[in-house]
């Protein structure tokens, strides 16, 4: 059973002098689901990330967000729309306190532009304790964050994504570098997340990371769409093996077939 | 013992929070405690403390603003042309038609007008500020060698006016350059620690690339940092023309090493990111206690920049230490345990 979709990538074309990054790609959303988007190295996972983030333009395709055509998106019209996005590459000011990256770009002021400092300190003890991170060194929102370990950091740009308007957050490899531990508590919040009705596409080549918690996963591989499943219709082994499979040769075994939910033509006939 | 414990806690988030302007605080006293001991006659005296406030805010006042583009992670070397170019504008103004307001707010718009030139330049022309700034600082000061043909210009005959008397005389032997130095400071500590402007400054002095991703206008915002920093070079340049009572094209050539190092003596961190009003305040207030307190003490005036050499070095090394102990600990970044994570 399909929802109204909250967000929309329609036909997305990308290519670098040349090369196509990106082929005819549709991702949806809806509201308060978790998409898994799931590839290899070189899919086209963080082009479509920086495609919805206004850093590139799409060359073609569009976004429907809310019903709404948007021929490229710009980091303002993300942050206006609630899309909140975690980038692969750090995006914290290390030297500065955790408050201060938390609210980092989007500072919460008064007229005339002062910062609301209590108000954000105040949230930022919030999101904290939400987020689980209980060692005392961590639960001061005055802390300067290059003090904290990797998976603090990473917990701080996650923190952003709980961003109290956002209604989509797009995750981009979250738990890349992280410990078991750390990689866990990346997850539990992806869950909190989607708990609070908000929407996320979850993106990472490991596929034991994403199936606890996605509802739905996209496999891209080499800029091309090549499937899209349901939770519901996959056991974890199931999409192991359609990974392994789409790695190797570039389909996935024809068992799975009738359980590839994507229709598009285009998709099936890159490999075919 | 419960008071205990969190006496002591409180005192290491103090020294955690404000470490660099703790120890700046104590080198400012440790110096004022030494000289004084050393001339206790002098140190006992008013009139010592009234010439230390007075030649202490040219240092100060560009260095205040020279600490937002530091914090950025560039640097301005046009500022004493800068503070020139404006003195010779307030100078050209007044004796052309009096002491009038209109004149220092001239001399303040053009000091403003060469920083934004000086930011755009950086942002668009993909020079780094230290040669961008190099450049206009050669342009500025042959602008006023040019326009005065190197000549002085006296503004003695104004100091009876009403500008002249709110910008530079006494009250009560407090000279009003310093009243004006703890202004910009309050307005500049008021702007980088509580306004969105500064956030950013900060920001994008750490990682101008998380800035861009998150969506600051980063080219805006040095932009502003910079024109700011060209008006308060020109109300340092119009001080030093009231101070001296003369205009001359070399008037702000003496506070280019000064300012700077005021800056990382304050603890502004050479690789951007980090720094404070408060410490750059200090850092200057410093630089001319050793200047008064060398002359003072029956030394030769020599001897004050061996001193200052000696202080900026160590200054800087510390910085150094700091920032290779940052890059080691980014190297073994620890991982965190599964109990630390509560997990």
């Amino acid at each position: 059973m399909r929802t109204e979709k909250f967000f929309r990538a329609v036909d997305l074309v990308k290519t670098f002098e040349g090369i196509v990054a990106l082929k005819h790609i549709n991702i949806d959303v809806a509201q308060g689901e978790v998409v898994g988007l799931v590839g290899d190295n070189g899919a086209g996972k963080s082009t479509f990330v920086k495609l919805v983030s206004g850093v590139y333009r799409p060359d073609s395709g569009y976004f429907l967000i809310n019903g709404k055509k948007f021929e490229r998106l710009t980091i303002s019209d993300c942050q206006q729309l609630g899309i909140t996005i975690v980038h692969q590459e750090s995006t914290t000011a290390d030297k500065q306190t955790i408050w201060r990256n938390v609210f980092l770009g989007k500072e919460l002021t008064y007229p005339l532009g002062f910062l609301k400092i209590n108000e954000m300190k105040r949230r930022t003890a919030e999101l904290l304790e939400g987020l689980g991170f209980v060692a005392e060194r961590a639960t001061s929102p005055d802390n300067v964050l290059r003090n904290l370990s990797g998976g603090f950091r990473q917990g701080i740009q996650l923190a952003r994504a709980l961003d109290f308007t956002a209604n989509l957050a797009i995750l981009d490899e979250p738990t890349v570098g992280l410990s078991l531990a750390e990689s866990q508590i990346v997850l539990d919040f992806v869950s909190k997340i989607k708990e609070k009705g908000k929407s996320v596409i979850l993106i990472s080549h490991n596929i034991y990371h994403l199936y606890p918690v996605a509802d739905r996963f996209v496999i891209l591989d080499r800029g091309s769409k090549v499937g899209e499943f349901l939770k519901k219709d996959m056991t974890i082994d199931d999409m192991s093996r359609v990974l392994v499979s789409i790695a190797r040769t570039g389909h996935f075994p024809k068992e799975f077939e009738d359980k590839n939910i994507d229709s598009n033509p285009i998709v099936r006939s890159t490999y075919d | 013992m419960i008071k205990k414990i969190s006496m002591e806690k409180f005192l290491s988030t103090l020294w955690n929070a404000r470490k660099t302007q703790l120890v700046v605080t104590l080198v400012l006293f440790g110096m004022w405690l030494a000289f004084a001991t050393a001339n206790p006659f002098a140190f006992t005296n008013i009139i010592t403390y009234g010439s230390w406030f007075l030649v202490a805010p040219l240092t100060i006042i560009p260095a205040l603003s020279l600490t937002y583009i530091v914090i950025l992670g560039q640097i301005d070397l046009s500022f004493p042309s800068v503070m020139a170019l404006s003195a010779w504008i307030l100078a050209k103004a007044w004796s052309g038609q009096g002491p009038t307001i209109e004149g220092v707010v001239l001399a303040l718009c053009v000091g403003a007008f060469a920083g934004l030139l000086n930011g755009i330049l950086v942002t668009k022309s993909g020079l780094s500020s230290i040669i961008a700034t190099l450049g206009t600082s050669f342009f500025w000061l042959g602008v006023v060698d040019l326009g005065s043909n190197g000549f002085g210009i006296s503004l003695s005959p104004f100091q009876n006016s009403v500008p002249f008397r709110v910008l530079m005389s006494n009250i009560m032997g407090v000279p009003t350059s310093i009243i004006w130095s703890i202004f910009v400071a309050i307005v500049l500590w008021v702007l980088l620690n509580h306004h969105v402007f500064g956030a950013h400054l900060y920001i994008i002095g750490n990682n101008i690339t998380a800035a861009r991703t998150l969506g600051i206008k980063t080219d805006r915002v040095i932009v502003y940092a910079y024109t700011l920093h060209g008006l308060v070079s020109g109300f340092a340049g119009i001080l030093a023309a009231l101070t001296t009572g003369t205009f001359y094209p070399g008037i702000g050539q003496a506070y280019l090493l000064l300012s700077i190092a005021a800056v990382f003596i304050g603890g502004t961190l050479v690789t951007g990111g980090v720094g404070t009003i408060y410490g750059s305040f200090l850092g200057g207030l410093i630089l001319s206690l050793i200047e008064m307190g060398v002359l003072s003490s029956g030394f030769s005036g020599y001897w004050t920049e061996v001193i200052e050499g000696v202080i900026i070095v160590t200054a800087l090394l510390v910085q150094w230490r700091l920032i290779l102990r940052e890059r080691r600990m980014k190297l073994q970044e620890p991982k965190m345990t599964a109990n630390e994570a509560g997990v």
